[in-house]
């Protein structure tokens, strides 16, 4: 009985340790809770025309919610929720929210050196504050209304999301230019009609990269190394650019920062 | 008795080889691959991806959830 016991501890033991070492394992690293989408999208913003970029789309993000927040308040009061035990109130303050964090958005100083730790701290906030409005309406509709209204709203959205489309395009058409002549630059190449016919909208962007590609392809492996590293060693400055902005943001939140 | 005792040291090693196996397969990986590129071995794939990652998705958005 005794010889019993003690492999039952031994084997209770076991499993505690081990579940400990793996609790230790799987610690979260202060900036996984920054999602590597996130990561990715600040990487770009090591000049004013990226900070523009991302901020751009993230006030179109947060304009296309709160216009799908207004239209779905307009649907829940024809639904009857204006008396004073069902109605929209809390959905309008969150909606209400959601119009001054665009504000704050539409206000931030692109050339400013914090611009990314305040387009990560602006994203977070309108990802809570969607989360909220969604966790909030589930409350009031069941999933046959809901879908009924998600099917709605996908069709009113209309011009401004549109116009917004057409100025982010035209600023990463911008952006890739610049990427594109420098690379033109690098190589060699005198004729840079390719990158002018991208900028026009003549040519896609995929076009534009296949004939860079099928010039770089004829080079020597020398001259293609050299070219390689170049664009390698961007990537990298950028990678560099994201993560020092993540790790000063890290000291920032230890501060009581943001 | 005896049954018991090699009942009980199965069980422990099942248990075990459960733990051992579970970390095996959900282990991270962090080794990386060694930066190497010598001039050689540097093809015309690795120069196209690099390029993509310089130039920005036209049709790209900034994802924040949906509202319904």
């Amino acid at each position: 009985m005794r010889k019993i016991c003690s492999l039952l501890i031994v084997l209770v033991l076991l499993i505690s340790i081990s579940s400990i070492v793996y609790a230790d394992e799987s610690e979260e690293d202060p900036q996984d809770g920054i999602e590597n989408k996130t990561k990715k999208e600040i990487q770009v913003m090591n000049n004013s025309l990226g900070v523009e970029i991302r901020l751009l789309q993230l006030e179109k993000a947060l304009l296309k919610n709160i216009l799908k927040g207004e239209m779905t308040v307009q649907v829940l009061i024809g639904l009857g929720f204006n008396t004073t035990e069902n109605n929209t109130d809390e959905l309008e303050s969150i909606l209400s929210k959601m119009k001054l964090l665009l504000e704050d958005i539409r206000v931030v100083n692109t050339s400013s050196t914090e611009s990314v730790q305040i387009f990560i701290s602006l994203k977070n906030e309108s990802k809570n504050l969607t989360t909220q409005f969604r966790e909030t309406i589930r409350e009031l509709l069941n999933e046959t209304s809901l879908s009924q209204i998600r099917e709605r709203i996908k069709e009113m959205l209309g011009d401004e999301i549109d116009n917004f489309g057409k100025r982010i395009r035209n600023l990463i058409r911008q952006f890739n230019y610049n990427q594109l002549y420098r690379l033109y630059g690098l190589v060699g190449e005198a004729d840079s009609s390719f990158v002018n016919d991208y900028f026009n909208g003549t040519l896609p962007l995929n076009e534009t990269k296949l004939q860079l590609c099928r010039i770089i392809n004829g080079m020597t492996n020398e001259k293609k190394y050299e070219i390689f590293s170049e664009i390698k060693g961007e990537n990298i400055r950028r990678q560099i650019h994201a993560q020092d902005a993540l790790e000063n943001m890290g000291k920032g939140n230890r501060h009581g920062k943001y | 008795m005896n049954k018991k005792v090699i009942a009980i040291f199965f069980l422990l090693i099942l248990m075990i080889s459960l733990v051992f196996t579970y970390s095996y397969f959900t282990q991270k990986t962090t080794e990386e691959k060694p930066y190497d590129y010598s001039i050689d071995s540097v093809d015309n794939k690795e120069i196209s991806d690099e390029i993509d990652n310089l130039l920005l998705d036209e049709n790209y958005e900034v994802e924040i959830g949906e509202m319904v």
